[in-house]
């Protein structure tokens, strides 16, 4: 009896399962940037809008590339429906605060991603989140600092323009400093 | 009316329920009560997480119909299922899966190895 199970069906269903949650949840954070991109951007903060916008672009391209994996593995890839995002925010720093959040959420989603492939013995699906699980420590460092640059400059009109300034530059160097 | 051959292999039977598999068309063939309803490996995949989603407490209350409408969009069918069918269609589904994950396991412990 041929073994057509596992030459259509490479990953086990409780791996397919995770990372369709994770595409839902790369839609969301693609969606919830957006909404912060336009709290920002009407508000007069054009680069912290600018980085929003991008950090959107960023998770769609994330949530593709698992949507890819999972039809190149001729699994189920399920394009997500997502909530509401958060539209309204007290401050410029709390629309900061609420993104390191969501990194943060993301970095121990994948990080559990990678537990249960190990539990499953599934070698090429962990070889596979190893580029996000790199790209979270970017994004949550850049999340970061960016943040802190709230209490380095001040949360006043000054401060808040030199913010502006400098938010577009904060990068992650890869451990290199 | 698909018909049993030598490449076609029973996997797992339950009262009124069978999965076999065709080694000739690389599909499966579901045999439940008087139907007979033919899967390839990613729509049959599918339908198994469609019957485990069903919800069965959500059925059972008295304001519900007792019945659920599925649709298998790969053949543009509908089947109408009882609590005693999803039940029984689950079983069939999960002992058919666990004897195709053992085959899985037999190809690459024994056959692949050759």
């Amino acid at each position: 009896m041929k073994d057509i199970l596992r030459r259509h069906h490479v990953l086990k269903e409780e791996i397919v399962e995770l990372i369709n949650k994770q595409i839902k949840m790369e839609a969301h954070s693609s969606s919830a940037y957006l909404a912060m991109a336009a709290w920002c951007d009407v508000r007069g903060y054009d680069n912290s809008a600018e980085f929003f916008f991008k950090q959107s672009d960023e998770e769609r391209v994330h949530q593709l590339k698992f949507f890819h994996y999972l039809t190149d593995m001729e699994c189920d890839a399920v394009s997500p429906g997502t909530d509401m995002p958060q539209h309204e925010f007290p401050t410029l720093r709390s629309v900061f605060e609420k993104a390191l959040e969501m990194e943060i959420a993301v970095t121990d989603s994948i990080h559990n991603m990678v537990k249960v492939c190990r539990e499953h013995g599934d070698i090429a699906t962990e070889e596979f989140l190893r580029w996000f699980v790199q790209e979270q420590i970017e994004e949550e460092f850049v999340a970061r600092r960016t943040l802190e640059l709230f209490d380095v400059l001040g949360e006043d009109k000054i401060g808040l323009g030199l913010l502006e300034q400098q938010v577009l530059s904060v990068q992650y160097d890869g451990g290199n400093a | 009316m698909i018909t049993a051959t030598s490449t076609e292999h029973l996997v797992y039977k339950t009262r009124n329920a069978s999965l076999s598999q065709s080694d000739s068309t690389n599909s499966y063939i579901l045999r439940f009560f008087n139907d007979e309803l033919e899967f390839r490996a990613c729509e049959f995949i599918s339908f198994k997480r469609k019957i485990q989603q069903l919800d069965l407490p959500q059925l059972l209350s008295t304001e519900a119909p007792d019945v659920e409408v599925l649709y298998l969009p790969h053949c543009d069918r509908l089947m109408v299922l009882s609590i005693h069918e999803i039940l029984e269609l689950r079983e069939v589904l999960a002992g058919a899966f666990t004897m195709l994950e053992l085959n899985s396991v037999i190809h690459r412990e024994i056959v692949r190895k050759v």
